[in-house]
């Protein structure tokens, strides 16, 4: 009783212009100061949603979609850059097969809905990518994501990662085989339109006159560093004399060269990550009430990211409960900023002039 | 909470008929009134034309912002003010009450009154995890001799609880350039609580020549030699940097022709990260005041429980203890 009451009263004109009138003046204000760049959000308590409110579950996984529009309107008003949402993970493939074709159902249409807004998306400046295995969903989900993806992907100002079947292991995995992979293909390919030997032979019939330095500038086709340049112009020299040149050429042609396992950095791995380009993860976000990642964002969460555990559900969560994490991640900024410059004395505030 | 109820309304029919109720155009205007003033990229678009009225249009626009402007800066230092009072009434409430937990659960140094803590815990992590800080970097000396002892603290703590497995993480590493020293000083702990007969320590380190414990006392007495507590501990280039590694060994092999990117799967690299590295922890506590992993390897976080007290500054028995109720999912009372 008391609830439809509140209800009522709450949708009543007035009180939700004023409402949200509140919310914006709200936002307005977080504008002020430091925003997190890229916040990523576990949404979790669909279906106990769902259950405690006794409804099915595809119903509180619809609700849970509601949720999102909401905090997404909240984020990238406020200006946050990226969001990332946990939407499905691999393991989720062992949940019922008529709930995951539900999700699945759900992420084709709502999907295929925003591709019929592309002028709007345009307007905003909004981009969906898909991160995620993509070999384990079916053909008209794929086209379906594809289409929004390829629609929305020149617009940079916001950015909303959807992981569908993810999970941070699965990525980092999937970093290592990219990156192994690039490094397995050797430095300059093998064919190329031109013959050394035939240019080696060229030269060797035409001139004997010229000096064997003013030949080493051809034979130095291959792209490589300069101390082996050097080596290679000495060679050269040597080659364009003596005709058993050969054996020289063929062994650079079997050892490919490959590029120095040692250069591979975190650099490196964080460039293969689904999240490759996006700004580091600032805020993570979990909501009810488990205090674990669930192979979600490993390698990104794992440094500076400031975690938070909430016990809301996710259908239930909206700027209300995402204003405190919002707030006390800005005054932990402000704290952390002072603290630095208290803490570091001129030598380091005479550099941070500098670099102004 | 509803924002536009009719809106709401009409969206919620129009989803349940998977979206075939409203065309697109339809639903555009739906959503039209609540859509903000999209992001200005090109402010100089028009130059020449309607740049007669445009000053005015512009200044009044203008005075309009700088009025929302100022309206939202207040606002924005009204929140701050009252986040900062309600910040310092929580950091002092979580303090008051850390110290009722402390005084009511304190281990005396006694492995019976632990073990008694934990008797009635449904499950108990086989693998705990930890982060600890070095405080004070500055002063050397003193926070590494404050460091050890923690450990050392939180490893004696295990061994009364009957956890075989302890990971400690330290971003600096420096721990493990003194592992003979660690070792003694968590046996001399062990030694403290137990008396001369206590459980045996393994102290070893990923990459560092593993330091089987010379030391462990010989107990012929067989209930306390059953118990063993392994310790590990990790730094911040057990991280990133391991896969990092990895990423570099594989690249070798695959130059070399000795492997094909494509056998490389989850199943391998978890393989080599555990044998290497270490398995996953159940239980990951963290002593600081908020929750941040600050390197902490990545991989083997996959399904940890993560447990932190809000506002907690400093390694405290009453922490420990709460993390193995909360992983229990039991209840924990004032009073024993």
């Amino acid at each position: 009783m008391s609830m439809s009451v509140r209800n009522f009263f709450l949708s009543s004109p007035p009180v939700e212009w004023a409402v949200n009138q509140l919310r914006e003046l709200l936002i307005g204000a977080l504008r002020q100061g430091p925003i997190p760049q890229h916040v990523a959000f576990v949404m979790d308590g669909n279906r106990r949603f769902a259950r405690t409110h006794k409804m099915e579950t595809v119903e509180g996984h619809n609700l849970g979609f509601e949720a999102l529009a909401r905090i997404l309107e909240v984020c990238y008003k406020s200006g946050v850059r990226t969001v990332t949402v946990y939407a499905f993970s691999i393991e989720n493939f062992n949940r019922s097969k008529y709930e995951v074709d539900a999700l699945m159902e759900m992420a084709k249409v709502k999907l295929q809905q925003l591709s019929q807004h592309g002028e709007l998306l345009d307007r905003y400046g909004a981009s969906v990518r898909v991160l995620g295995s993509r070999t384990m969903l079916k053909p008209d989900v794929l086209a379906a994501i594809d289409k929004a993806v390829e629609m929305t992907q020149n617009n940079g100002d916001a950015v909303l990662n959807i992981c569908f079947p993810y999970t941070s292991r699965d990525e980092i995995t999937t970093a290592i085989k990219k990156t192994v992979e690039d490094y397995s293909t050797p430095l300059h390919s093998q064919a190329r339109p031109f013959s050394q030997t035939r240019i080696t032979q060229k030269i060797r019939s035409r001139n004997l006159s010229t000096s064997p330095l003013a030949s080493s500038p051809l034979r130095a086709s291959s792209p490589a560093p300069s101390s082996i340049s050097d080596l290679d112009e000495s060679v050269s020299s040597s080659t364009t004399l003596h005709p058993d040149s050969p054996p020289t050429d063929s062994r650079s042609h079997n050892n490919a060269i490959y590029q120095d396992p040692e250069t591979i950095t975190s650099e490196t791995l964080d460039q293969h990550m689904f999240t490759a380009g996006n700004p580091p993860l600032d805020l993570l976000v979990r909501t009810s009430g488990v205090n674990r990642l669930s192979d979600f964002m490993l390698w990104q969460c794992h440094e500076n990211t400031k975690m938070v555990f909430l016990d809301c559900l996710w259908p239930d969560f909206d700027l209300w409960q995402f204003l405190p994490v919002l707030v006390e991640w800005q005054w932990q900024q402000k704290y952390l900023e002072d603290k630095s410059v208290g803490k570091v004395g001129a030598s380091k505030s005479a550099k941070a002039l500098k670099v102004r | 909470m509803p924002r536009a109820t009719r809106e709401t309304n009409v969206y919620r029919r129009d989803a349940r008929a998977n979206h075939k109720l409203l065309t697109p155009a339809e639903r555009e205007k739906l959503i039209q009134p609540y859509l903000p003033s999209p992001p200005s990229r090109s402010p100089t678009r028009e130059t020449k034309e309607g740049f007669r009225d445009r000053p005015i249009r512009k200044s009044r626009l203008g005075l309009r912002n700088f009025f929302k402007a100022q309206l939202h800066a207040l606002l924005y230092a009204i929140i701050h003010t009252i986040f900062s009072i309600y910040i310092r009434i929580r950091v002092a409430y979580h303090a008051v009450k850390d110290r009722v937990f402390a005084v009511l659960y304190y281990h005396h140094r006694t492995p019976e009154l632990i073990q008694k803590d934990v008797k009635g815990l449904k499950r108990k992590p086989e693998h705990l995890s930890v982060v600890l800080k070095l405080e004070d970097e500055a002063r050397g000396g003193a926070g590494l001799e404050a460091l050890v002892d923690e450990a050392a603290e939180v490893a004696a703590w295990c061994a009364c609880a009957g956890i075989p497995m302890l990971s400690i993480y330290e971003p600096t590493g420096i721990l493990k350039g003194y592992v003979p020293a660690t070792h003694r000083a968590i046996s001399r702990k062990l030694s403290s609580y137990f008396g001369p007969q206590h459980p045996a320590l393994t102290l070893r380190a990923p990459h560092v020549p593993s330091m089987e414990s010379p030391s462990t006392p010989t107990s012929d007495s067989p209930e306390i030699s059953q118990k063993q507590l392994s310790v590990l501990l990790l730094s911040a280039e057990d991280g990133r940097d391991s896969l990092v590694d990895l990423t570099k060994t594989l690249t070798e092999m695959s130059q070399r022709s000795k492997l094909s990117p494509s056998d490389i799967s989850v199943d391998l690299v978890d393989a080599e990260l555990s044998e290497s590295v270490m398995g996953e922890p159940n239980l990951l506590i963290l002593f600081g005041p908020n929750v941040e992993l600050s390197g902490y390897p990545p991989w083997q976080l996959r399904l940890t429980e993560i447990f932190h007290v809000q506002d907690n500054q400093g390694v405290g028995y009453q922490v420990f203890l709460r993390a193995l109720y909360n992983y229990a999912n039991a209840q924990m009372r004032f009073g024993r």
